[in-house]
């Protein structure tokens, strides 16, 4: 499993192809949505509980847009900063993960640390593709982590909801900018 | 009330009877107070979720004991009631009791009600005051309780399911476990975990799923045991403060908010090891969790707990073969004294020792030259030794080449071709690369030697000796090797080439093994040996003996010089014609040899030593053999052939003087006169009178009883009966018998014969001729008197009392020469020195001559002296078992000899 993780790792420094920099956003959000639903799948093996539940749909972050027909930047703009709610909020679970249980099994940890690291990568990745010449993007975590969770019980269904999230934003990054990808003159196969 | 008392006795002439009145209508008063309990009143409730207890509080009167009902509220179950004697406040005068609940206080409402009682009264139940639950109708959330209980392993925990409003249960899980459920009311139900395992750091999920929606309550429970630490242990590093480590014990299975914290000297400790800014002396580590705390302490002194820092800024400054290594401390140990190890790297690793106050350099000596090293450190306290520090990290150099040692050479020959030889030198005697060799040949009158070099690889260097013979000619000619290494040139290696080539077959050599290296010989080892062994070249000097109708070969050593190899041994062959026959293999020490049972006149023998090369001609000796073997059996059938020549002109002559001899040793004895009844009367002797047995009674015929058992012999009854008889076994449980002896009245004293053994009763009938003849001669004790009954029956012939010849009052048979009188003395049985005495005896004992001196005496051996007696020409044989074969062949002698003379009878 270290291996696995250590090989896109690699991949995400690497050239991919077309060699842009929307096709390199565009496989880092892939890879950030990969390693989210293994992150989730690990967490499910170990609250098998969650195996009967069905998420009730809800989000937890949430994007609020001016323009009705937003364009891709615009839209990775938005992009950008749910991803810094979503790392804020991957944030808040590794410190309260940490307080209620200590140091948990070494693999989930290690993938816990690896979409953290992926997460903020792809926060670079879209200041950068938007521009941020006047320095308004910020790829600091935007969460106040003041939730309050009812016990550990309720501590492992708000870590459900924040893996579930971190999966939807991902996936949400993936297409965004593919979109912007494919407006830049990329190829559609990355 | 007081007021209206004070106001009514004041205004009454009659005070005393109102007051009377008064205090009697409130005595009644009281009186009936008692008989109706008080209710409790103001009954409150308290409740503690976590211990799920419940604290009751009233007011109670005076009562003492009180019965308490507690109730779900929404289904009016009870769930505890019973009698409980409350505590009661002084202050206040309220009482107060605690319940603890099987289910947590959230799952359902519960009522309380109270009520007093003494003896069989009570008092009526209070109003009942409910707790509520969290299943309200305003609380319409679906949850689960107790929501993070942490228990120890093994405990039971009821959890209980608030479903939300509007739903019903479906299933509570416990893990993965499907679990029983109780409901507790209308949306409130229970389940308990028994025996609870050890959970995971995350807890065990306990969670219940409703029907219709996919709405998941539950709580987490953490299951494990309470802290147990172990080796605490404190130490000092830099000498003045304190850092102490523990081992944390068994897993507690408890971690995040719920792990087991740590402190020391009342000092929070974060980390596994927590340290103290002074040396204390003694620290108490306290261990906490949520199930329960531990205390360990530890105490010592500073100098006795050093344990110091690794060392740092390590240096190793070479020199050639030795290193000095330096290194720093972070503290200060210069007036601590320290005990260092040094590990050393190379192939292999070894650990030296150091020490010194405040050590921080040591040297290294003896190492490798041109060897690669990796040093490292550690030290602790020498004096009072606690334990090692961490290791300093390892510094790496190298020694210095040297000039290799020589190299052992030695010269290698064949025929006129040979080899210089030298050893390789190993890499600690090379000290250094070998760059190559140098072979030098030279002789002592030669100025310029010959010099070749070699690359490093080689060991030898083939020469022509003959070539060098001749340039040398008789000049001694050496060769020298040195080596070339990096750290310069060794020592010569000398090596003389003497090419002694005139080794001779079959010529002893003594070869001397000198090492070369050095200018001064030295002796290794010295032995003798042959270039080549041959057949000895002269044989053994071989001689001959006859011993009886053997032969002995021996033979002398061949000379040293005759050997031409070393003797393995030599082989002794007999010449059977033109071949020769192998008789023996015999080893070099052995020069002798006997060659048995020959025969014949004349044998030839050849020896021949032998050596790994072959046989010598051998030595060759020949043998006329005398006469052996025939002469001793001649002899012998010589002197057998003598003997039976004197036995039969023994035999002869007694035939032909059978008369004389018969009249000289074997008269006729008178038969004796039997007048009265001589048949048997008891058992023993069953022989019966012959008709010609005389037997004269010439004094005291009145001993009838005597004579009663006497009994006679007949002779032609022995005869038929004598054969064999002297062979058959003694009954000695028989009654013995009296034998009539054929008997010569002469000079000689008469001898008893001892009828033992063979001769019982048996030996009376083969008696030939029985003569009894009563001539007054007397016998003497010794003759006549048998041995006491003391004495073994094997060892003498010891007549019991039932046999007719005995002393005394022995008894009813004929007692021959017996005192008429009874004496009923056994003395006579007491003279063991003549019973004891071996060999015939001669009756040469008859010490009276009549009875009446006898009785005079009034002496055992007197009494024998009877006028009745036994003339017997028989010896009497030996006394003891020692002779009893003895006896028994002078019996069959005598039984032979009397038979032949009977038989001759005209």
């Amino acid at each position: 499993m270290a291996e696995q993780e250590e090989q896109p790792l690699t991949r995400s420094e690497a050239p991919v192809p077309g060699s842009t920099q929307t096709g390199r956003a565009v496989a880092l959000a892939r890879l950030l949505q990969r390693e989210c639903s293994q992150l989730l799948q690990l967490y499910k093996e170990r609250e098998t509980f969650l195996l009967d539940h069905a998420p009730d749909g809800g989000r937890m972050v949430s994007l609020s847009t001016e323009s009705e027909e937003p364009s891709a930047e615009e839209q990775v703009q938005l992009l950008h900063s749910a991803l810094r709610q979503c790392l804020g909020l991957l944030h808040c679970l590794i410190k309260k993960e940490e307080e209620e249980w200590g140091k948990l099994e070494q693999e989930y940890e290690t993938l816990k640390m690896h979409v953290k690291t992926r997460l903020e990568r792809l926060l670079y990745t879209t200041r950068d593709l938007v521009g941020n010449e006047d320095g308004t993007l910020e790829v600091t975590p935007d969460h106040q982590c003041n939730e309050e969770v009812d016990g550990p019980f309720g501590l492992k269904m708000w870590t459900y909801n924040v893996l579930l999230e971190l999966i939807h934003w991902a996936d949400h990054a993936e297409k965004t900018l593919h979109v912007l990808h494919t407006e830049k003159g990329g190829t559609e196969e990355i | 009330m007081a007021c209206l008392l004070k106001s009514t006795i004041s205004k009454s002439d009659c005070r005393p009877f109102w007051v009377v009145v008064l205090l009697l209508g409130i005595s009644a008063e009281n009186t009936q107070a008692k008989t109706v309990l008080a209710v409790p009143q103001h009954v409150s409730l308290s409740a503690n979720y976590p211990t799920q207890q419940l604290s009751i509080s009233w007011f109670g009167g005076k009562a003492t004991i009180f019965e308490i009902i507690i109730l779900r509220t929404e289904f009016n179950e009870t769930v505890f009631y019973d009698t409980v004697s409350a505590v009661v406040n002084q202050d206040g005068g309220q009482h107060q009791w605690t319940w603890t609940s099987v289910e947590p206080l959230e799952c359902t409402s519960l009522s309380v009600k109270i009520c007093s009682r003494e003896g069989n009264a009570r008092s009526e139940w209070s109003e009942p005051q409910i707790l509520e639950g969290r299943d309200i109708p305003s609380n319409s959330d679906a949850q689960m309780y107790p929501h993070s209980k942490v228990v120890s392993v093994g405990s039971n925990t009821t959890f209980c399911c608030i479903v939300a409003e509007g739903m019903e249960l479906k299933k509570i899980y416990y893990g993965g476990t499907l679990m029983n459920v109780t409901r507790l009311s209308r949306r409130s139900y229970a389940t308990t975990a028994v025996n609870q395992t050890a959970s995971r750091p995350s807890g065990t999920n306990v969670f219940c799923l409703p029907h219709g929606r996919n709405v998941i309550s539950g709580a987490v429970i953490f299951v494990g045991y309470p802290p147990r630490p172990r080796k605490l242990s404190c130490e000092t590093q830099d000498l003045i403060s304190a850092v102490c480590h523990w081992d944390e014990g068994p897993d507690t299975n408890l971690q995040g908010n719920r792990t087991t914290r740590y402190s020391i000297n009342n000092r929070y400790c974060p980390q596994k090891s927590c340290g103290t800014p002074q040396w204390d002396g003694s620290w108490t580590l306290v261990a906490v969790n949520p199930l329960g705390q531990y205390t360990l302490t530890d105490s010592a002194e500073l100098d006795h707990r050093v344990c110091p820092v690794e060392p740092v800024n390590l240096t190793a400054v070479v020199q050639i073969f030795n290193v000095t290594v330096d290194w720093k401390w972070k503290y200060d140990y210069s007036n601590h004294e320290l005990v260092c190890q040094v590990e050393l790297v190379s192939s292999n690793t070894t650990l030296r020792n150091f020490s010194g106050k405040g050590l921080h350099s040591v040297v290294l000596l003896d190492l490798h030259f041109d060897e690669e090293y990796r040093v490292k450190v550690r030290c602790g306290s020498q004096k009072h030794f606690w334990k090692w520090g961490s290791w300093s990290k390892a510094v790496t150099f190298k020694t210095k080449p040297y000039v290799p040692d020589s190299p052992d050479v030695w010269l290698w020959v064949n025929r006129d071709s040979g080899q210089i030889i030298w050893k390789p030198l190993t890499r600690w005697q090379s000290r250094g690369q070998i760059k190559g060799y140098q072979v030098t040949f030279w002789s002592p009158g030669e100025n310029e030697p010959s010099v070749k070099f070699l690359s490093a690889g080689n060991n030898f260097l083939s020469v022509n000796l003959t070539r060098w013979a001749s340039f040398s000619g008789d000049n001694k000619l050496n060769a020298t090797v040195t080596v070339k290494a990096v750290g310069g040139v060794s020592r010569p290696s000398n090596v003389p080439l003497r090419l002694t080539a005139n080794f001779q077959p079959g010529v002893r050599y003594n070869f001397s093994l000198y090492s070369c290296p050095s200018d001064f010989p030295v002796l290794m080892r010295r032995w003798i040996g042959y270039m080549q062994e041959l057949v000895p070249s002269s044989s053994v000097n071989l001689e001959t003996t006859q011993q009886d109708c053997d032969v002995v070969l021996t033979w002398d050593e061949i000379p040293l010089a005759n050997r031409r190899g070393f003797l393995q041994g030599y082989n002794v062959y007999i010449s059977n014609g033109s071949q020769l026959i192998l008789l023996a293999n015999l080893n070099i020490g052995t020069r002798t040899y006997t060659v048995k049972g020959l025969s014949g006149s004349t044998h030839k023998f050849t020896v021949k030593a032998y050596t790994s090369a072959g046989e010598d001609t051998g030595g060759t000796a020949a043998i006329s053999m005398k006469e052996c073997g025939d002469g001793l059996i001649l002899e012998i059938l010589a002197s057998l052939g003598m003997v039976t020549l004197l036995l039969v002109t023994a035999a002869y002559f007694c035939y032909k003087k059978r008369g004389w001899v018969k009249k000289a040793f074997y008269p006729d004895i008178p038969e004796p006169k039997l007048p009265g009844d001589w048949s048997r009367t008891r058992g023993p002797l069953d022989l019966k009178p012959a008709p010609h047995s005389m037997v004269n009674i010439i004094e005291k015929p009145e001993r009838d009883l005597i004579k009663d058992a006497l009994i006679a012999i007949a002779e032609e009854e022995e005869i038929d009966a004598g054969d064999g008889i002297g062979d058959e076994p003694v009954d000695t449980d028989e009654p013995q018998s009296l034998r009539y002896y054929n008997q010569v009245v002469d000079e000689r004293p008469i001898r008893p014969r001892f009828p033992d053994s063979s001769v019982s009763s048996s030996s009376s009938v083969d008696s030939a001729n029985t003569d009894v003849t009563y001539t007054g001669i007397q016998t003497s004790c010794s003759s006549l008197v048998f041995p006491s009954d003391s004495q073994s029956p094997s060892e003498v012939f010891q007549p019991h009392h039932s046999l007719p010849v005995s002393s005394g009052d022995r008894g009813g048979g004929y007692q021959p020469q017996m005192h008429p009188v009874a004496s009923a003395s056994s003395e006579p049985l007491e003279e063991p020195q003549a019973l004891s005495s071996g060999g015939y005896k001669p009756q040469s004992s008859w010490l009276l001559d009549s009875p009446r001196e006898a009785d005079e005496k009034m002496s055992p051996t007197h009494s024998l002296g009877s006028p009745t007696s036994v003339s017997s020409s028989q010896f009497l044989l030996p006394d003891g078992e020692e002779h009893k074969e003895e006896r028994q062949a002078s019996s069959s002698a005598a039984a032979w000899f009397t038979n032949l003379l009977t038989s001759a009878k005209p």
